[in-house]
């Protein structure tokens, strides 16, 4: 797969998302102590962990949804939650999610169901039906805009469920563990699929999975977690991988 | 079986009776039923009633239980409670409580003189007083529902929606579609119940269905009059339910609260926070507080409590001993029920299902002449002449409550629980007894309380069947209310809000009884 990492003119990676020194507490359990990790732009970052290691919440911090308890997490230059506080609501951040259970709305169709952000983001009827057709086209699903989703078999729910959150052209794609329903074989097509929508539309994806394999197909970089700290990470090149 | 003994086959007997005129089939009971202005006022009555107290239920109802259940307004527990309490009491005590407010020598006059009353007595009595204070009654079942469904919903599908939009956005295009189910059953659960409602339009001089029923039993002992005018209660009320049948039941089977834990935080109202708190409070003060500060005024004194008490002592230890019984009863029942549904045991778990839902919906005085109608035998005056035909009464009318919630309750427990149980060689009823029973206790507690509230509120269906000599607090509180003094009354109302209210209170106060536990 090709390199999709942008640098900036001295050589350095661009920093998209920035998570520094955050630390989050559920029900005075601790779930995440003193992360900092970046993101960078263009970049397929994997969180790899067992359960309970904290890897959706960090997920969860960079969409809004959560506050770090301390700590602050920054996108593209700007401070968008510190310290218990959300600066920035999830919708101004520009951002998609594949979500586990996938949560594609049931009552719309599919086309309803991508068509949602675009309304929000007040784009006009003509531009939403053109975004609408190229983003199925381009996942595969141009026949199925008028499916509900309870029509749809699981892969077809899944690159539906990516069409939406491609649909807003966003910064980062936050994927939670979203194959981890789908049996090996289609897993592994769905895995190609994504790398492909991932290196010809460039956005930096952070992919949350237990399963080394997967991560380790998928990632330009490994974060590998334990007990709600950061355990190594590790670049991942075609020869090989390497620690950073 | 014993739901089609206590609950189907009174009914059955009802309609057979009515069209048996001298051992003969004949429909000369519904001759002027199609026919007579007076029927089809009274349908017209009816309907326009229960429209506008649907319409106004759900319109104040919904966007309440979306404040209640989805955002930061303060005190959100507090209102929830205030919101029920009406539901909770027999409904012509909050009509009472505003005649005493609005009527013509009622609290108001006091102040403003009986000219000012003049107006307001004239709103009282008639629709728009009956529509006023049937929907103080209901408010709480669209407020109650909406808030059960918001928490039905997938968290996730609210996030998803969260990270393109605003939660103006999000409620509109995603929440408020996914609960319309509720919506739906809310209001149609406010419709039928105020289609069946007799005590308060009779109260309020309204003639309606109910009233007509309850009138040609009780005051001319007209059995084929009565029985004919309930018949078209009885036809709504099936109508209603096999709508509700083709379109919703699907949806509502799947009201189980949502397994996810962590949830969104609740949507900020930011600078519109003071003010739907100071609208939520007016709400609740008008609806809810000021009927008990007027009758709390009206019975000022322990004077009228030692009348009450001694008018009626005797008739308020009955109630709490029958409601006692018929909760237990119900609860026991409804739990037996509720694991047939859950489990689907039985083939016929949906025609069950179904019968309990129709008999609730059912209005008071249908079941009420349908049990005289099955008991009122010779045979079985053993049973017509004691209170077993009031506890028969209950069970037929509020096994669909205690059944609903142990079937919410059994949702819950995971079905490997009982199969490990069954695993280890243990028969049904000890599965059932010493696994699945104390797994869904809070939902036995919860079944019993119901039970009993509902029980202690009844005012329709014992009215109509109980035995000389066996009259509950709520019976005579209404006998009362055509000549006794509103100082009376208005005690007596209290004493019927404390009996109702006191167990939930001491289950509330009493540490981790009513807090929810999830079971995984």
């Amino acid at each position: 797969m090709g390199d999709t990492r942008r640098y900036d003119q001295k050589g350095d990676q661009m920093k998209l998302v920035d998570i520094d020194s955050v630390s989050k507490c559920y029900n005075r359990v601790k779930v995440l102590d003193n992360i900092s990790l970046d993101i960078n732009e263009g970049e397929r970052t994997v969180i790899l962990g067992p359960s309970g290691c904290g890897k959706t919440t960090i997920l969860r911090l960079i969409a809004g949804f959560i506050a770090p308890d301390t700590g602050g997490i920054s996108i593209a230059g700007e401070l968008v939650s510190r310290n218990g506080r959300i600066i920035k609501p999830p919708e101004q951040r520009n951002l998609g999610m594949v979500f586990q259970d996938l949560a594609l709305w049931p009552h719309l169709s599919v086309k309803g169901n991508i068509e949602f952000g675009l309304k929000a983001k007040g784009l006009p009827k003509i531009e939403r039906k053109q975004r609408i057709r190229e983003i199925l086209k381009l996942v595969g699903m141009a026949g199925y805009a008028d499916r509900k989703p309870g029509e749809l078999s699981g892969g077809q729910q899944q690159r539906v469920a990516l069409a939406r959150a491609l649909a807003l052209e966003p910064r980062v794609l936050l994927m939670d563990e979203p194959l981890s329903s789908l049996d090996l074989e289609l897993n592994v097509r769905l895995r190609k699929e994504i790398l492909r929508l991932q290196e010809k539309l460039g956005f930096a994806m952070v992919y949350v999975t237990h399963d080394r394999d997967e991560a380790f197909d998928i990632a330009m970089r490994v974060v590998s977690m334990k007990q709600g700290r950061i355990d190594h990470v590790r670049t991942v090149t075609p020869c090989g991988d390497k620690d950073a | 079986m014993l739901l089609l003994v206590i609950g189907l086959l009174p009914i059955l007997s009802m309609l057979a009776k009515s069209v048996i005129v001298d051992g003969r089939l004949s429909l000369a009971s519904y001759g002027g039923l199609l026919t007579s202005a007076h029927q089809w006022t009274l349908m017209g009555h009816s309907l326009a009633l229960s429209s506008l107290v649907t319409a106004l239920t759900i319109a104040f109802g919904v966007p309440l239980g979306i404040l209640l259940g989805k955002t930061d307004l303060p005190f959100r527990r507090f209102f929830t409670v205030i919101f029920v309490i009406p539901l909770l009491i027999p409904p012509y005590i909050i009509a009472v409580s505003w005649f005493d407010l609005l009527g013509r020598e009622g609290l108001l006059a006091y102040f403003l003189g009986v000219s000012a009353t003049r107006v307001t007595a004239r709103f009282l009595f008639g629709l728009p007083g009956c529509a006023a204070v049937l929907f103080s009654i209901f408010l709480p079942i669209p407020m109650l529902l909406t808030i059960i469904f918001l928490r039905t919903i997938n968290p996730r599908l609210e996030e998803a929606g969260r990270l393109v939009s605003r939660w103006r956005g999000v409620m509109k295009g995603i929440t408020i579609p996914l609960i319309l189910p509720g919506v739906l059953l809310s209001a149609m659960l406010v419709f039928l119940l105020s289609f069946g409602e007799f005590s308060v339009p009779n109260f309020l001089r309204y003639n309606v269905f109910p009233v007509e029923s309850f009138t040609q039993f009780s005051a001319f002992y007209n059995f084929k009059a009565a029985t004919a005018a309930a018949v078209p209660l009885a036809v709504v009320t099936l109508v209603v339910l096999l709508t509700e049948a083709a379109f919703l039941r699907e949806r509502t089977y799947q009201l189980r609260p949502s397994p996810e834990v962590r949830r969104l935080p609740p949507v900020e109202l930011g600078s519109y926070r003071k003010w739907l708190l100071g609208l939520v409070m007016i709400l609740g003060f008008v609806m809810v507080i000021l009927p008990v500060i007027v009758l709390i005024v009206q019975s000022a004194g322990t004077k009228a409590y030692i009348e009450a008490l001694g008018w009626a002592g005797d008739s308020l230890l009955r109630s709490i001993l029958y409601a006692v019984i018929g909760a237990t009863l119900l609860t026991f029942f409804g739990f037996f029920t509720g694991y047939l549904i859950q489990t689907k045991a039985l083939s016929c778990w949906r025609s069950v299902d179904s019968l309990t839902i129709f008999l609730f919906a059912l209005p008071s005085t249908v079941i009420g002449i349908g049990l005289i109608s099955l008991w009122n035998t010779p045979w079985t005056n053993f049973i017509y002449s004691t209170p077993v035909i009031i506890l028969l009464g209950y069970l037929a009318k509020y096994t669909a409550l205690t059944s609903r919630i142990s079937v919410t309750q059994l949702a819950q427990i995971p079905s490997s629980m009982e199969e490990a149980a069954q695993v280890a060689g243990a028969g049904w009823f000890r599965r059932l007894g010493f696994i699945v029973a104390p797994l869904a206790r809070r939902g036995l507690l919860a079944g019993w309380l119901v039970g009993y509230i509902f029980s202690l509120r009844d005012t329709g269906i014992t009215m109509l069947v109980y035995p000389a000599g066996h009259e509950t607090l709520p019976i005579r509180i209404f006998t009362l209310m055509a000549n006794g003094s509103p100082q009376l009354i208005a005690a007596l109302c209290m004493v019927m809000i404390t009996a109702t209210l006191l167990p939930a209170g001491i289950l509330w106060v009493i540490p981790g009884v009513m807090t929810r536990k999830v079971i995984r």
